[in-house]
């Protein structure tokens, strides 16, 4: 061929391209001594910032782990863990919380097994498991004292095995009963706690009451969050602005001020003869204050939809209601799923806040129950709690991921 | 298709299915409709041309009530448009719309896009709605892309999903908003197909489109607008070789 480019004219029409299928080279993997090259010594000023970061990790690093294995100790967290796990719940109402426990795993089970998520098995995965899976024995095993307690965590771990099975065999059929399960394990575990004699919620304390507070709250703001958002949206001047006025009031204030007032002026404003429990009214104030959050993450959600497909839904006759519910929503929440979990997450944590209203959440009873037999060194009681929340918001936070990856899969 | 006679003014007859009288719109201040009058016959396939921002979108978005018109006089089928919101979703019920975008709903699948309407709006059981579904498309052309999601598809095979879930509701009258303009040239010919063969079978159809020899080919009478108004009405034939208003010469001979 000349060096002259071709005129239009000129290039020839290929009507079946017989070139042969060409492969890109392959590349040799690289070596560990070459990433190490490639990655931390490419430039003297990377090789100087390799080496001051490596000092810095190697002198923390070992100052933390001196502490956890050596100068902590530990006992005081295997003496108070009854306490950190339920406070003042009285020990022979256990039975109670277990069972709740068990209803709640098993629920989880099978919706691990219905949803398939975390069906994924790499060695990697499993390698991580397996360490995971040591070091949570490991724990168990300093801080567990008689057969009961074991016998107890074992059953919990055969109903989730056994919830992970049916709902593998049940498959989608099981999806109907599995919504409706959830929706009842509600009252059931309300029953559970306060039903039959049951303990009052003044009792309910330690990490149990984080959670009792989490779920409640989460599963409360999130439909609220939703009516407020679209009450933002509302044609209607009174739903519009109240909604209005609640998003930006609540949002503009911090939730400690929030709980305060809960405490102290909500009573005065409900009628007479009503009277709420502190964890009620904590409740409401949370769960208020994570709908109005929910509520402009949903607002986001409803503003990513184009108005075309408000205008389908129109021109096929469908009522507002049921195009909200059938197209608008289900592509605008889909779309929010990061922001949302983000923001219950935030909520789990914040439930420690309510140790401000004197309630013996997991970070109460941390502070103040070692005070009375380990003279008042709470580091080790703290850094544990903190490890429990870490575990929980990092698992939502994981979970969270593997549905965006689930939802997003051909669909859009 | 019968043959188009001289039109007999803004009077209803039993034949009549659509009527316009003197219909005014404004965005804003802008003035999209002048007073448009017409009237379609049952089973006339109307194509309705003209520049954008002529007010062709915007008269038949009227018809179905996604635009509200600000004076004048809209009856569909008998009913009139008025804010009474029983009387609108009865007459969107008995109009089909297909749109330049498609508009499919992408979190569902191409079947339960089309089962969606019948079933929420008209309450069909969810085993003859799926049928029919299936019936519809293989009409269109597609019965293999039940289960894929828009996304899957191309563009024309979206835009006939499009169609099939609007004939779903069994509607009276289908309106096209420039339903090729948004396609790819080479998927243009399978979705002009599917309407013209829509015509053969008796549907009142309005079509917003350039496609002049679709026009030439199906329509019984072409509307021709300019800045808010029909400036020019006449059969396709006349219309494409001898038109008789300098507007639509000018138009003509600018997109020929």
């Amino acid at each position: 061929m000349s060096g002259r480019p071709l005129l239009p004219e000129e290039v020839p029409l290929v009507l079946e391209d017989a070139r042969p299928v060409e492969l890109a080279p392959p590349r040799p993997p690289a070596t560990l001594g070459e990433w190490i090259r490639g990655n931390l010594f490419s430039s003297p000023f990377n090789t100087v910032l390799t080496v001051v970061a490596g000092v810095v990790i190697a002198l923390g690093g070992y100052g933390v782990l001196r502490w956890i294995f050596v100068s902590a100790d530990w006992q005081v967290v295997k003496a108070n863990l009854r306490v950190f796990m339920i406070g003042r719940f009285p020990l022979e109402e256990t039975w109670r919380i277990w069972a709740s426990a068990y209803l709640a795993v098993f629920l989880a089970g099978l919706s691990v097994g219905v949803t398939g998520i975390g069906v994924r098995r790499t060695a990697a995965g499993a390698a991580r498991w397996l360490i995971l899976g040591g070091l949570v024995v490991y724990a168990l095993i300093f801080l567990l004292d008689g057969l009961r307690v074991w016998v107890s965590i074992a059953a919990g771990a055969a109903l989730l095995g056994i919830g992970i099975a049916v709902g593998r065999a049940g498959g989608r059929s099981l999806r109907i009963p599995l919504a409706i399960g959830w929706i009842a394990s509600f009252l059931l575990v309300i029953l559970l706690l306060r039903g039959f004699g049951g303990v009052p919620p003044r009792l309910w304390g330690g990490f149990v009451l984080n959670l009792v507070v989490a779920v409640v709250g989460i599963s409360l703001s999130f439909p609220a969050g939703v009516l407020l958002a679209l009450g933002r949206r509302s044609s209607l001047p009174v739903i519009r602005f109240f909604s209005i006025g609640v998003i930006e009031i609540v949002r503009g204030v911090p939730l400690v001020t929030l709980l305060i007032f809960g405490q102290f002026v909500l009573p005065l404003l409900l009628p007479s003869g009503v009277r709420l429990a502190p964890i009620l009214r904590a409740l409401v104030m949370i769960t208020i204050f994570a709908a109005a959050y929910v509520a402009e993450i949903v607002r986001g959600g409803l503003q990513g939809i184009h108005h075309g497909q408000y205008e389908a839904a129109r021109a096929l006759g469908l009522p507002a209601t049921r195009m909200m519910l059938l197209i608008i929503l289900p592509q605008a929440l889909r779309n929010t799923i990061p922001a949302m979990i983000g923001q219950f997450i935030s909520l789990f944590k914040d439930t420690s806040l309510i140790a401000v209203l004197g309630l013996n959440d997991l970070l109460d009873v941390s502070r103040n129950a070692p005070r009375l037999e380990f003279s008042g060194d709470v580091k080790e009681a703290l850094l544990a709690a903190a490890l429990l929340f870490w575990i929980v918001a990092y698992s939502m936070s994981r979970w969270s991921q593997r549905l965006e990856r689930r939802l997003g899969v051909g669909e859009r | 298709m019968s043959e188009p006679e001289a039109r007999g003014g803004a009077l209803e007859t039993a034949d009549d299915i659509i009527v316009a009288q003197d219909v005014k719109k404004w965005f804003g201040r802008f003035q999209a409709l002048r007073g448009v009058s017409t009237t379609i016959r049952r089973g006339e396939v109307v194509v309705v041309i003209g520049p954008s921002g002529s007010g062709k979108s915007t008269l038949i978005r009227c018809i179905n009530r996604l635009e509200r018109h600000d004076a004048g006089m809209i009856a569909v089928d008998g009913i009139e448009l008025t804010d009474d919101i029983r009387d609108i979703h009865r007459i969107r019920s008995e109009i089909g719309m297909v749109f330049q975008s498609f508009n499919l709903f992408p979190h569902l699948t191409v079947q339960q896009n089309i089962t969606l309407a019948p079933r929420n709006v008209r309450g069909v059981p969810k085993a003859t709605a799926d049928e029919k579904a299936r019936e519809l498309l293989e009409r269109v052309g597609i019965p293999e892309q039940a289960a894929k999601y828009p996304a899957q598809l191309s563009g024309g095979q979206q835009q006939r999903v499009a169609i099939a879930r609007a004939l779903a509701m069994e509607p009276k009258i289908m309106l096209f908003d420039e339903p090729t303009s948004a396609l790819d040239p080479e998927m243009i010919k399978e979705v002009l197909d599917v309407m013209a063969e829509l015509a053969g079978t008796g549907m009142t159809m309005i079509v917003v489109t350039h496609e002049i020899g679709f026009a030439k080919a199906v329509a019984d009478r072409v509307l021709f607008f300019d800045e808010g108004s029909i400036v020019e009405e006449s059969p396709p034939d006349r219309f494409f070789t001898e038109p008789q208003n300098e507007r639509s010469q000018r138009f003509l001979s600018q997109i020929l």
